[in-house]
């Protein structure tokens, strides 16, 4: 699960072009925000205590400012990614029998978060970032390995961006609905490893991303 | 909707329906009751219990001889994962001044009675602990121990999710539960784990998780 291949996506291409520069700015400056405050926590699996501290308090404090609602616009964005690679490849052809079963709902699940993290952050009275373009490097969904190697690596990803925002979320209602769906994407991203021959139990505890990772996983995405 | 709960649980496990956590997204959601917990020593000595059911689930049923090649695998990677989180709560608690409860006294009847029915009761076991952290995760006060359980979440999620594909389910309603993971309270949580629990008092008097 840590070759190189894996870790970087779609060949490291831009794949999101934003609609607009305040959307571009607003996910670049979550990105970086959570990535600080998770990569401070920095346990190890099997020790969660070992981030805990007057210096932990102190650097959630000013990572704080992303504030829920960008962080839901963050998780909104990573979501309408995920919708749109989905709805491409299963519609690419490329999978079939109990593989086509296992990735269909994977699809089904992406669109019903992009759904219900657009109409919370509207109840919120927020402004949910419209759905980006996307340009997918050629071949991405050609292929059975190919795709499911992606998702894979996709999936993962998407696990550890929502598990790094997990302390910085203030409310609790917001923080049971982005669990309900991070929960969701950890068993996406075991059946996946599993399909692909990859470990679908990489560590006891799920990991979150350090501000390097989630700026290297972030930032090929974004289309200038 | 053919979940394999049937049999192994007599709780109301099933009557949480998959698709009830969409529509909770954008009203308040479903925690468990505001007097389940009043620490998160609390909240952790909950989840202590259930690992070391779990723990000790796939310790007997990984001895039981019942499943080979990559499922053999698997369930051992499950069991030390359930061993690790143990060890982790446990560590946990006293880092925190807490005391952690004593692993209760467990019967798991009919569990290893066959490779299906191992894999069914261990399906029914990881789907419950998910709901259960998810229903448990609003209590707990510290960030830090919050992330953590959210990671420990995901991976019971991951466990379910493999554990229902051993089994051939339907990939939604079996693999999956739905878009969004749904919540149980403690309440429901122990009405479906006390089948486990051998002999009244199991779960000693000064735990969280008392009936």
């Amino acid at each position: 699960m840590t070759n190189m291949d894996r870790d970087e996506i779609f060949d490291g291409k831009p794949v999101i072009a934003f609609r607009g520069e305040h959307d571009r700015r607003s996910f670049l400056r979550t990105a970086v925000l959570v990535g600080v405050g998770a990569g401070f926590v920095g346990y190890q699996a099997g020790d969660p205590t070992a981030g805990r501290g007057s210096a932990w308090a102190g650097n959630l404090a000013q990572a704080s400012p992303a504030g829920d609602l960008d962080i839901l616009n963050y998780a909104l964005t990573l979501e309408y990614l995920e919708a749109e690679f989905y709805t491409r490849g299963v519609a690419g052809g490329v999978l079939s029998g109990r593989e086509l079963e296992l990735v269909t709902p994977i699809r089904d699940h992406e669109q019903a978060h992009v759904a219900a993290l657009t109409s919370t952050i509207t109840d919120l009275g927020g402004d949910p970032v419209a759905k980006p373009k996307f340009a997918f490097p050629q071949g991405t969904f050609t292929s059975r390995d190919k795709f499911l190697t992606t998702a894979s690596t996709f999936e993962e990803l998407g696990v550890k961006a929502y598990h790094g925002q997990v302390p910085l979320v203030d409310s609790t209602d917001i923080l049971a609905a982005a669990a309900a769906i991070a929960g969701v994407e950890s068993r996406h991203a075991a059946i996946l490893a599993d399909l692909t021959g990859g470990n679908p139990f990489p560590s006891p505890i799920e990991a979150n991303l350090s501000m390097k990772a989630v700026l290297k996983a972030a930032q090929p995405f974004i289309a200038n | 909707m053919s979940i394999t709960r049937r049999g192994l649980i007599r709780g109301d496990v099933a009557a949480v329906t998959p698709g009830v956590a969409v529509g909770a997204l954008n009203n308040r959601f479903a925690w468990a009751q505001a007097a389940d917990f009043d620490s998160d020593v609390d909240v952790l000595n909950y989840a202590l219990t259930l690992e070391y059911l779990e723990a000790e689930f796939y310790r007997q049923g990984n001895s039981a001889g019942l499943v080979s090649g990559k499922e053999q695998q698997y369930l051992a990677a499950v069991q030390a994962d359930e061993d690790s989180h143990v060890a982790t709560i446990m560590q946990t608690v006293k880092q925190i001044g807490g005391e952690p409860v004593a692993m209760p006294s467990v019967d798991f009847g009919g569990a290893f009675a066959s490779r299906q029915a191992y894999l069914e009761t261990s399906h029914t076991f990881e789907n419950v602990g998910v709901q259960a952290y998810l229903g448990a995760a609003g209590f707990i006060k510290d960030k830090a121990i919050l992330q953590a359980a959210a990671g420990i979440f995901g991976v019971e999620a991951r466990h379910a999710a493999i554990v229902g594909n051993l089994l051939g389910l339907s990939a939604e309603d079996g693999v999956y539960m739905g878009a969004t993971e749904t919540p149980l309270t403690k309440t429901e949580v122990l009405a479906a784990v006390e089948p486990f629990l051998a002999g009244a008092g199991a779960m000693g008097d000064d735990a969280a998780v008392t009936l």
